[in-house]
């Protein structure tokens, strides 16, 4: 049954990529993509006649796939660090954006890419670190002043969340305004965009991705168990303060590598997990699995959007991002969380 | 026989205060106790102790002998198994609910063997929950939940069973099927520890009371020795009279 899903599942997402890779301010027919596509598969490239313009498969391969791919990873890379905060907060309102981890990577990623890279100290490959250093920071401080007696508490955690969130974007926007003067770069940056990002971008970020993304599953069955309470866990032979450690080292990683490339998107951490623990239920193991791909679609949509409503200009895709996530977390509120049945 | 566990001097404080101060017990195989005494005595703290939960600042606790803090986290949960005061319910299958009590048992990314599902099956079936399997745990009543957080614990076939208040959300005839379970696991071995404030029930199913009082052993012996209108006066400040039930002799505690 789970092989023939994910099949399925493999078609859908291939598909969505064709046609979001042929949209855009210069429309490509869907044929001249798959036929692009396919002459860069070694075994399929006897099939295709080269009977597109070169223009068009500098666009397709230079422009829009590595966007629309970065999409993907990103996308599928923030709901999972979403699971991941959640699971080991124990708190359905956590996600890398709302509880500050999202601009603690920033401010990382920011000094990196303002002190280090342009002097060549190191290269694009070392931002994701960078981001992880702040976001670790942010993780730290946020999971401190949210206890209470030695206990997480949900709404202090998120109010230490966003008192913290909104120093470190402060913090991101004067180190900006200071350093490059360019406001449009900035306002980039704290939306959230995937504009300009190509296959370089796409590998700083993947390899970290992909690795918290294993490394998530292979924990999957001890946040089940998590789920029950930290007594409960306890006495089910699991480890807790490794594990709540564990998490949240790996969801911050996963976080700060899609941060270091794409700035801060909102919610899509909070939005894509739980509406799939409405759907396949809080079992980890499904609920990564299901949270990685419709993230990703999920994301790619949103930016396949963000760059053609409005066409020939395009807007950051967190703005979409956040009118669509800010009124779902007023709604989780106001629903009580549902999380402690 | 040897004791199942044995506490030496075990003393816990919670920011200097003491919680529980200097407390030995000895816990035998095959007997069902039941720990009474007023809120705040330390009857959870002591539950959470004996998980290892928490570790005593001064004295040890010995489980087959053996310091309980020289067992893994892991090698604890295949010993004692824990049904805690608050559990959190979560959009999981009955049945998945109950195989997580299997999960000291395999491996990280193994899945649980035949022997595991059999031993959840029959788990379900004494708690009488097999026709819920297939139900999800967070659509279910209070009552349900409870039995189904019971079956975890038994699925979990250790040696020992502490049990927080496992009667407080059930209704007259779930509270006394309960404790009818703990009496029939207690006689397969098992030692039961549980948290009741219902003296009766003690009365009823226990074999041994252990009676704390502001983080003190203030008594302990079978219900028919411990339950004198006066110790229940001392502990509980409640004048009560001397009374007996008709059929069992068992004492009867009601003002």
């Amino acid at each position: 049954m789970r092989h023939r899903h994910v099949g399925s599942i493999i078609i859908l997402v291939l598909a969505v990529v064709v046609v979001a890779t042929a949209l855009g301010s210069v429309r490509i027919p869907l044929g001249d993509v798959l036929g692009i596509l396919a002459s860069r598969i070694p075994g399929l490239k006897v099939l295709v006649q080269e009977t597109w313009s070169v223009s068009r498969e500098v666009i397709v391969l230079q422009v829009r796939l590595p966007r629309v791919l970065l999409a993907l990873v990103v996308g599928g890379g923030l709901s999972v660090s979403g699971v991941l905060f959640q699971g080991s907060l124990r708190n359905p309102l956590a996600d890398p954006y709302i509880i500050g981890v999202s601009s603690g990577a920033s401010l990382g990623a920011a000094a990196g890419l303002l002190f280090f890279i342009p002097q060549g100290l190191v290269g694009l490959g070392a931002l994701p670190l960078f981001a992880f250093v702040g976001a670790m920071l942010a993780t730290f401080t946020v999971s401190r002043l949210g206890q209470h007696r030695g206990r997480l508490e949900p709404t202090s955690l998120i109010l230490a969340g966003v008192a913290v969130s909104a120093v470190l974007t402060a913090l991101v926007s004067l180190l900006m305004v200071l350093r490059i003067q360019n406001l449009q770069d900035v306002y980039i940056w704290l939306m959230g965009s995937l504009s300009g990002r190509g296959w370089k971008h796409l590998a700083v970020a993947t390899p970290y991705v992909v690795a918290g993304a294993i490394l998530a599953l292979w924990m999957a069955k001890d946040l089940n168990v998590y789920l029950l309470g930290e007594e409960a866990a306890h006495s089910l032979g699991i480890d807790v303060e490794r594990l709540q450690r564990r998490v949240l080292v790996v969801g911050s990683l996963v976080a700060a590598a899609c941060v270091s490339v794409s700035g801060v998107i909102g919610f899509v951490g909070l939005m894509v997990p739980h509406a799939l623990r409405l759907i396949v239920g809080a079992e980890h193991r499904r609920l990564i699995f299901h949270s990685m791909w419709v993230g990703a679609l999920f994301l790619l949509v949103a930016d396949t959007l963000a760059r053609t409503v409005l066409t020939p200009t395009e807007f950051p895709v967190g703005i979409i991002t956040a009118i669509v996530g800010g009124p779902f977390f007023i709604y989780l509120m106001k629903r009580g969380t549902g999380y402690h049945g | 026989m040897g004791d199942k566990i044995r506490l030496e001097g075990v003393t816990y404080s919670y920011d200097q205060n003491p919680v529980l101060e200097n407390l030995s017990m000895h816990l035998q195989p095959s007997l069902f106790y039941g720990v009474v005494g007023p809120n705040g005595a330390g009857k959870s703290t002591l539950l959470k102790l004996l998980d290892s939960f928490l570790r005593p600042q001064k004295g040890e606790i010995f489980l087959n002998g053996r310091p309980l803090s020289s067992f893994s986290v892991q090698d604890l949960a295949k010993e004692i198994a824990m049904v805690p005061q608050h559990s959190h319910y979560f959009p999981f299958t009955v049945e998945e609910m109950v195989l997580l009590g299997r999960t000291p048992f395999y491996t990280r990314l193994g899945k649980p063997s035949d022997n595991d599902l059999a031993i959840a099956q029959e788990a379900m079936r004494v708690t009488d929950i097999e026709h819920l399997a297939h139900r999800v745990v967070s659509d279910l009543s209070g009552g349900e939940r409870q039995r189904v957080t019971l079956a975890r614990a038994f699925a979990q076939r250790t040696g020992v069973l502490l049990l927080d208040e496992p009667t407080t959300h059930l209704d007259l005839e779930h509270q006394i099927n309960t404790c009818r379970l703990l009496k029939a696991k207690s006689e397969e071995g098992v030692t039961c520890i549980a948290v009741l404030h219902d003296l009766n029930l003690v009365a009823n199913f226990c074999d041994h009371v252990f009676v704390l009082d502001r983080g003190r052993l203030v008594k302990q012996g079978t219900p028919g020795d411990v339950f004198t209108p006066k110790l229940i006066e001392d502990v509980f400040h409640v004048a009560v009279p001397k009374l007996s039930h008709p059929l069992t002799g068992r004492p009867v505690i009601t003002p």
